[in-house]
């Protein structure tokens, strides 16, 4: 695997795949309206297209505050509970070792089989989704914040000893820097997962928000509305993901952040 | 701070945090009087697993979500790891397909659900094919990734050995990066196994979701912990059969 | 376990008997690098690696590359190989312009043993063998046979992550060895092991020599290494490398206790531009 290959190279190569997809799907779409198949009603690009830019000159706006508003808050919640249960458990040994065992196993239960306890609790409404977002970007920072809580790198903290600084000095100079530092970076990751749980509890409440465009359009038989919708989702995930990155940058210039982290 | 020798605190104190926390919820229930609709006592949680656990048509439904779940899982790893090492050994193809890939990966498996209702309707088929695109994903991700992190030496190893390029891909790029796709396979079935659970709460004729999104109609809470706690124990279930069986198999590390 | 053979030492015995009558036969092939430019592209910028190299190994004789670091003594190995194509200039093997691709003449060995740690360590020295066509017995039999000699007879079954450095590297060569290459490359194979082991497995590889007598292309940065293994030592230079000096060695220089050698010694430095008195002011 020879390294290389100039960057012009990746950029035509990357088109034409995208235009090979394109392509591909356009075909599949005649093969299969012609009936046939599990798959009928697939419409094609040009077709979705314009739904897509039908649904922009109409609800896009409003359907995307809505579930911005809901993705924001709860990550607002759940960051900063993730924060301050991160300083806790990792800063007291006591409670870290009593309670992190206890997060450890909650965690790769995803908040998604929450959803219907945070029904029967909130019902349907803002508060049950922001619960369930607040919870996953929660499961996900607080494992970066209890690192970032601890992690104070040796010199620093020697340095904080010789200028003979008091306790609150030193968590106010060292240990919240390092945790904010690594509760954004936990934060990036926590992106998709929140974002996903926002669609997921939308669908399931179907009142507001893109989630609820898309059960809406999708009880009406509205194909290409729903594959636009579903366009419009990945796309604001897309850009907030990139714009994460550019702030992570310009905030934390010498850290090298992992792209492309999973889930 | 603490003096106590490490196996105390690293296994009573966490029993001493789980019965504190249990205590706790049974303190909240009983304090504040609580309807058992609101948060049922963990007695009553624990009778209503017992209940289900003898139930036939719990199994079914649990039959279900793991029948969707496994075939799904499948076929959306084997296909995940095949275009993995397809990208990872053959730059012109990573290229082309790297757009294609990075944009779908956005599209969390969610968002597919109500098409996939939409093309399937509740049938077993629609989850199937959600859980393995999730699953397909995560894997050719961490597969390309993980076949471009071999250490070169071996390549170079197997070129003068006389390895052909596929050959190369199979016998050595593969089983080095093993290790690495393993430990992705792991973390792809926690995912696919919440989509099945998630797809199963927008809409299914049978499975564990919809199960519990009946009970949450009906405002059976303790069911719904119930059966919470079901989705956890088998998705830690099938984490710690994936994690034994790779360390039995590819434990040369 | 493995203990240090000396010139005559039992090893040495057992692989004379092994190897049959005809091991004093020339084995190897004549290797020409003629006139070798060598560029690459890398992030937008073009690098030039080699510099109009040219120099002749006759068959079955060992010629030790010597110089600074980075110059291009790994890039002329890999055209050796046939890994890379040159930019300009071409090498010759056997007459015949060296083929791309793998080759069956061949044999290698890195600076990291390369094992592959799913498998045993005779799996390891087998598999070259059985891509090359042999059933599984005889290359099974001939990794057994090349393990003896290097003395790792009593690992056979055991697992790369268990075995030293130096052990490793043992294998690896076997590995290379067991292939019979005509051509044997070598990318500083000593490298990574401490001073002593270095040394015991430059006894034990002269002595493995001995047996086939393949042509030899011997790529490091220790000067005493190149005189006590070399036949000749191509002195390169600086990136973008050229060959400063090709300087023979003899049987007389090898010794290490000898004025001959102090001589030898001295002479390869100085081409590397390193004064021999470290006694200075």
């Amino acid at each position: 695997m020879s390294p290389g290959g100039s960057r012009v190279t990746a950029w035509i190569l990357g088109g034409a795949g995208a235009l090979a997809a394109l392509v591909a799907w356009t075909l599949l779409s005649y093969a299969l309206a012609s009936g046939g198949g599990v798959i009928n009603r697939l419409p094609d690009p040009l077709t979705v297209a314009r739904e897509l830019v039908r649904y922009a000159g109409g609800d896009l706006v409003r359907d995307l505050l809505f579930s911005l508003r809901v993705f924001a808050l709860g990550w607002l919640l759940g960051a900063t509970c993730a924060t301050l249960a991160g300083l806790a458990l990792g800063r007291v040994a006591v409670l870290g070792s009593t309670f992190l065992p206890i997060v450890e196993a909650i965690r790769p239960v995803s908040s998604i089989a929450w959803v219907p306890l945070s029904i029967v609790w909130f019902g349907f409404g803002l508060t049950s989704k922001v619960f369930l977002v607040a919870l996953a970007v929660f499961l996900v920072v607080i494992v970066y914040a209890v690192d970032g809580s601890r992690r104070v790198p040796a010199d620093l903290a020697r340095t904080a000893t010789m200028l003979g600084m008091n306790g609150w000095q030193r968590f106010r100079s060292l240990i919240l820097p390092g945790t904010l530092a690594e509760v954004l970076i936990g934060s990036r990751v926590s992106l998709m997962a929140g974002w996903g749980t926002v669609i997921v509890a939308e669908l399931v409440a179907a009142d507001f928000g893109l989630g609820a465009h898309l059960i809406a359009v999708e009880q009406s038989y509205n194909v290409p509305a729903v594959i636009a919708t579903m366009i419009c989702f990945g796309l604001t995930g897309y850009l907030m993901n990139a714009g994460f990155s550019v702030l992570e940058r310009a905030l934390m210039p010498w850290r090298r952040d992992d792209v492309g982290a999973l889930r | 701070m603490i003096s106590a020798r490490p196996i105390v605190r690293r296994a009573l104190l966490p029993i001493v945090g789980i019965a504190l926390a249990v205590a706790a919820w049974e303190a909240t229930v009983l304090g504040y009087q609580l309807p058992a609709i609101v948060l049922p006592s963990p007695k009553a949680v624990v009778a209503a697993l017992r209940e289900l656990l003898v139930t036939r048509a719990f199994w079914r439904d649990v039959g279900v979500s793991l029948y969707e779940f496994v075939a799904g899982y499948l076929l959306g790893a084997l296909g995940g790891i095949a275009v993995g090492v397809l990208m990872g050994e053959w730059r012109v193809f990573r290229m082309m397909a790297t757009p294609v890939v990075e944009s779908l990966r956005f599209i969390v498996p969610f968002a597919w659900i109500p098409l996939t209702i939409l093309w399937f309707g509740t049938a077993f088929t629609g989850k199937i094919l959600l859980v393995a695109y999730a699953v397909f994903f995560v894997m050719v991700v961490s597969t390309t990734r993980a076949i471009a992190q071999v250490e070169p030496t071996l390549s170079r190893v197997g070129t003068m050995l006389g390895m052909g390029r596929w050959r190369l891909a199979w016998q050595v790029h593969l089983r080095a990066a093993a290790p690495t796709i393993a430990s992705a396979a792991r973390a792809a079935a926690a995912i696919g196994w919440i989509a099945v659970v998630a797809a199963e709460y927008v809409g299914a004729s049978a499975g564990l979701g919809l199960m519990i999104t009946n009970a949450a109609s009906s405002l059976a809470t303790p069911v719904v912990i119930a059966g919470m706690i079901v989705i956890g124990a088998i998705g830690a279930g099938v984490s710690a059969l994936i994690g034994w069986l790779s360390r039995a198999r590819l434990d040369y590390r | 376990m493995t203990a240090i053979r000396d010139a005559d030492g039992p090893a040495t015995r057992a692989a004379a008997e092994h190897a049959a009558p005809a091991a004093i036969r020339a084995h190897g092939g004549e290797l020409v690098i003629d006139h070798v430019f060598h560029d690459y592209l890398a992030g937008g910028r073009r690098t030039d690696v080699l510099n109009d190299v040219s120099f002749r190994i006759p068959a079955s004789s060992v010629a030790c590359v010597v110089g600074p670091s980075g110059c291009g003594k790994s890039t002329l190995l890999g055209l050796a190989a046939g890994l890379l194509r040159p930019s300009k200039g071409a090498l010759y093997w056997d007459g015949a312009p060296v083929k791309m691709g793998p080759t069956s003449h061949l044999g290698m060995a890195f600076q990291q043993p390369g094992l592959f740690p799913w498998m045993t360590v005779r799996q390891n020295v087998a598999i070259g063998l059985r891509t090359r066509g042999h059933s599984r017995r005889d290359a099974q039999a001939t990794a057994d046979r090349f393990l003896d000699t290097v003395g790792l007879a009593d690992f056979k079954d055991a697992y790369p992550s268990h075995l030293s450095g130096g052990m490793a590297q043992r294998v690896g060569i076997a590995r290379a060895l067991a292939l019979k290459p005509r051509l044997l490359l070598l990318d500083e194979p000593f490298a990574a092991v401490d001073a002593f082991t270095r040394l015991k497995l430059q006894q034990e590889f002269k002595t493995l020599l001995r047996l086939d007598r393949p042509t030899v292309l011997f790529v490091t940065h220790d000067v005493p290494e190149a005189i006590a293994i070399g036949d000749i030592i191509v002195v390169m230079t600086q990136r973008p490398a050229t060959v400063q000096r090709i300087i023979p060695v003899s049987r007389g220089e090898r010794d290490r206790a000898s004025p001959a050698y102090a001589r030898k010694l001295a002479e390869t430095l100085e081409c590397l531009g390193v004064t021999s008195d470290m006694g200075g002011e």
